[in-house]
């Protein structure tokens, strides 16, 4: 086909509309249509919220103007946000080598297990103990993706059933641990015990960002100078693109799709040490709860972007945190709250779909 | 191009001869009057006119790009004219979608087949042409099916999945899928692109049998032979205008490359003049397990340094296991592949292989040739990116990248690249494969395994494929060029040797005698 505008043009039910897709949407019509998602989902919500009793001043009021002038609101945003962006960038590296990671749940709490492991243990001195952390969450992480991908590559076991199943069996490891050898001794609550203060992520001491805040944004940094000029990432596009033809031009695909996958179970780990050391201080038995499967979405909307993951991270974590304000100050019960939650993302995620395809009317 | 000419005329071609002055004269079944299709800036029909009578078998020729195949999609309502005029039999007609198209009696076989893999032929006919009650229907349909299928020649089994059948039988369960639907118009995109002379042979006299009944037919193609020996009048199509119509009686294979291309491309026979020593020899070697293709046993052959060796056969024989072999991608399981300077091969992976000199063009484009999501740098750059070039590990060097490209689009003459970084999947098949070998030979390989390097190509590209394979040798390079086009192997090829059932049973020196080979395709068994 010579055709550039148009792959491929489908006459829809509504024989007036024509839908084809675009070869290349600018990118400030990118932000444009992002940016008109994200509004109609907010209004969406806010009619929800008026039908079942809010009033309007109060929404103004606790959406528009507390997140982004109160400081402790945008500051506990940021805070869940870190993690965020880690799990997002676990999924978006893990995609990226068509490995669809559905552990990123369990390989944050076996990065969470790592570093209170090493907490309670207090291995290494105390002014390393936090990056000693790190690193065994990441180690951690690492080591409960390394099954379902060996399975994927030896077997050709498919990785989603795998690492999904992995999940279940980290959680369960998890409650385990709480209730049995790690429950804190001083409430006998199922919790480990709370770290110490060297144990803690806390704040950088510059503009109130919590060290958790730039660890994410170091490994953005990272992930996306990966992706866009390094050899590494080069070779990675065609891993995605077409894994046959990078197989046939000499790449080796095998090794590349084991080093990314690896630094996705490393990041997701790296994620249960961020809630854990940096919000909770301590691991509790459901700290990863909606951690694991908003790392998937992300990634997704993300397209696979370091870059838009940040932003995808940053109006999840904003649901997170309004959802509790709204369940607390207002009595809106949770599954108003996810009601809205899922709303505002299916708003978002439709635009993506204005921004690969448009849609003309004819005559 | 001498090689084209026609030389065993089937039956059909003398029933046609005596239709093409009918034809001339039988009434308009389909008339397109100035139709202009743009896409955004990209003018693809400009001012098209064209008619189809009732009862002949019409061929619609051209380059790749030409409009050939957006024409068509205007008459089968996949795309709407931005202007112009269609008349059914005399009547103006606005076909503004498919199910207009299939309701006026105009059935399309795409290029790329429709067609469900897990239902069975029937199932894939009912799904397009069923109605009401589903049993009921089956019945109707089967009977119906079993009919036309008798009439026209289609010898099929009805319940078997489609997935299981050769790709010339699903092309029948297309063709049977348009005229179950009663289309007067059948229109084929390039059919023959994927079948083997004496399976387009057979579909050819069917198509001649469906328009002798009043049915007209319409078949896209780069094929001047199957235009000049099927059709009763040759419509040539270039850039998007229409250049004539004409009978194949009027016009020979030189005159009507003029016109496809807009000038006169006449490829010769070039013998090498410097044949070296023995650069790869392959010794008994067998490969049996994985893949679909045939199995391939004790091949043998030496191919020498400053040489074109063409393997000739007919498809399915073992040429993909083979090609499969020579570039890596599979290891072989006895036997041995010898090459000069080096010795054994043993299961080299591709990038080794890439490092001994080697050069593949894999005849599966879309699969193994090019990445169609990523740009035409990245796909231009990825094997110098793998030998190290452009920058470092943690940088890639994007200005130089860029620079050496744009260079390697100018010097294999690769069109319609309006920027870098452009997806590779908007080039035609002729300049994304003139972009596959911008890559390969950006290296200065010593050994080129081509497979099919034209397949689907129009006339001008595949010249320049041609040219390029012959400097490839003519610097001393071995080339391996396996086709199924038998012109291309006599036209190409320094020494023949000819597969079948998974083995060389016969070796010819250029220049070799067309049936000979032929027999020796088909004969051994």
């Amino acid at each position: 086909m010579p055709d550039s505008a148009v792959a491929r043009s489908h006459r829809s039910l509504l024989s007036r509309i024509n839908l084809e897709i675009r070869e290349h949407a600018p990118v400030p019509q990118q932000v444009a249509l992002l940016a008109a998602g994200l509004l109609l989902g907010l209004l969406v919500s806010a009619l929800i919220l008026v039908s079942v009793g809010v009033s309007v001043s109060a929404l103004l009021n606790e959406f528009v103007i507390s997140i982004v002038t109160s400081s402790r609101s945008m500051g506990n945003v940021l805070d869940r946000a870190a993690p965020l962006v880690i799990v997002g960038l676990s999924a978006a590296i893990a995609f990226k080598t068509r490995f669809w990671n559905i552990g990123i749940e369990g390989q944050v709490i076996f990065g969470a297990i790592g570093a209170t492991l090493v907490a309670n243990a207090d291995i290494g001195p105390p002014e390393l103990r936090l990056f000693t952390m790190g690193a065994a969450a990441m180690l951690a992480g690492m080591i409960w993706i390394a099954l379902p991908l060996y399975l994927r590559l030896r077997l050709r076991i498919n990785e989603i059933i795998s690492t999904l199943l992995m999940n279940y069996i980290a959680l369960n490891f998890l409650l385990h641990l709480l209730y049995g050898p790690w429950k804190d001794p001083v409430t006998a609550f199922p919790n480990s015990k709370i770290y110490e203060h060297v144990e803690r992520l806390g704040s950088t001491g510059w503009l109130n960002i919590s060290t958790s805040v730039a660890i994410a944004m170091v490994f953005v940094v990272i992930v996306a100078w990966i992706f866009a000029a390094s050899r590494f990432g080069f070779l990675m596009k065609f891993v995605y693109a077409n894994p046959a033809m990078a197989r046939a031009i000499g790449v080796n695909v095998a090794v590349l799709t084991i080093l990314a996958v690896l630094a996705s179970g490393a990041l997701s780990g790296l994620a249960g040490f961020a809630i854990s050391a940096g919000i909770d201080n301590r691991m509790t038995q459901s700290f990863f709860v909606g951690y694991g499967f908003s790392g998937i979405l992300i990634g997704f909307l993300a397209r696979n972007n370091p870059i838009a993951v940040v932003f995808f991270a940053f109006l999840i974590s904003a649901l997170m945190v309004a959802g509790q304000s709204l369940q607390i100050f207002y009595q809106i019960p949770f599954s108003i709250v996810q009601l809205i939650q899922a709303t505002i993302v299916i708003c978002v995620a439709a635009s993506e779909f204005l921004i690969r395809h448009r849609i003309r009317f004819v005559r | 191009m001498t090689s084209l000419s026609t030389t065993a005329a089937p039956i059909s071609e003398q029933a046609s001869c005596a239709a093409t002055g009918l034809a001339a004269l039988a009434p308009r079944a389909l008339q397109l009057t100035n139709i202009v299709k743009s896409f955004g800036d990209y003018v693809a029909l400009d001012d098209v006119s064209f008619d189809l009578r009732r009862g002949e078998v019409h061929a619609l020729l051209g380059e790749n790009g030409a409009g050939k195949s957006t024409l068509m999609n205007v008459v089968a309502g996949l795309y709407t004219s931005d202007s112009g005029t269609v008349a059914l039999n005399g009547s103006p007609v606005i076909i503004d979608n498919p199910s207009v198209a299939h309701r006026l009696g105009i059935g399309m076989v795409h290029q790329h087949y429709r067609l469900v893999d897990t239902f069975t032929a029937l199932e894939n006919i009912q799904l397009e042409n069923g109605h009401g009650n589903y049993r009921r229907s089956m019945a109707k349909l089967r009977d119906r099916t079993t009919e036309i299928a008798e009439r026209i020649g289609f010898g099929i089994d009805l319940d078997r999945p489609v997935g299981e059948m050769s790709i010339s039988e699903q092309q029948r369960v297309e063709i049977l899928k348009i005229l179950t639907a009663d289309a007067r118009i059948i229109i084929l995109d390039e059919p023959t692109a994927v079948l083997t002379d004496a399976e387009a042979d057979r579909l050819f006299t069917a198509m001649a049998g469906l328009a002798a009944e009043g049915n007209s037919v319409v078949f896209v193609t780069h094929k001047l032979r199957e235009a000049l020996t099927y059709a009763d009048r040759i419509t040539v199509m270039r850039a998007g205008k229409m250049v004539r119509t004409v009978a194949p009686n009027d016009i020979d294979t030189t005159q009507l490359t003029s016109m496809i291309v807009g000038e006169t491309i006449v490829e010769r026979r070039y013998p090498s003049s410097n044949i070296g020593d023995p650069k790869i020899v392959l010794k008994g070697v067998s490969q049996a397990g994985g893949g679909d293709d045939a199995p391939i046993s004790d091949v043998n052959f030496t191919v020498r340094e400053g040489e074109i060796y063409g393997i000739a056969g007919v498809g399915g024989n073992g040429q993909s296991r083979l090609a499969a072999l020579l570039t890596g991608l599979m290891r072989h399981d006895q036997g041995r592949i010898l090459l000069a300077g080096h010795g054994a091969l043993d299961g080299e992976t591709p990038l080794a292989l890439r490092e001994l000199g080697f050069a593949c063009i894999h005849s599966d484009r879309a699969h193994y040739g090019l990445a169609n999501d990523l740009t035409i740098m990245e796909n231009f750059s990825v094997s110098a990116v793998l030998a190290g070039d452009f920058g470092s590990p943690f940088k890639i060097d994007k200005r130089r990248m860029r620079a050496s490209t744009q260079e390697a689009v100018k010097a294999f003459d690769v069109r319609g690249v309006r920027a870098l970084h452009q997806k590779a999947g908007l080039l035609s098949g002729g300049n994304a494969q003139k972009l596959v070998l911008a890559r390969e030979f950006s290296r200065a390989p010593s050994i080129v395994i081509a497979h099919s390097p034209c397949r689907g190509l129009d006339v001008r590209a595949a010249a320049a494929v041609h040219e390029h394979l012959h400097d490839a040798r003519d610097r001393g390079g071995t080339v391996i060029l396996i086709s199924e086009d038998l012109d291309e192997i006599l036209l190409m090829s320094d020494r023949i040797g000819v597969m079948s059932r998974g083995a060389i049973v016969a070796e010819f020196d250029a220049p070799a005698d067309r049936n000979a080979i032929g027999k020796a395709m088909t004969g051994h068994a």
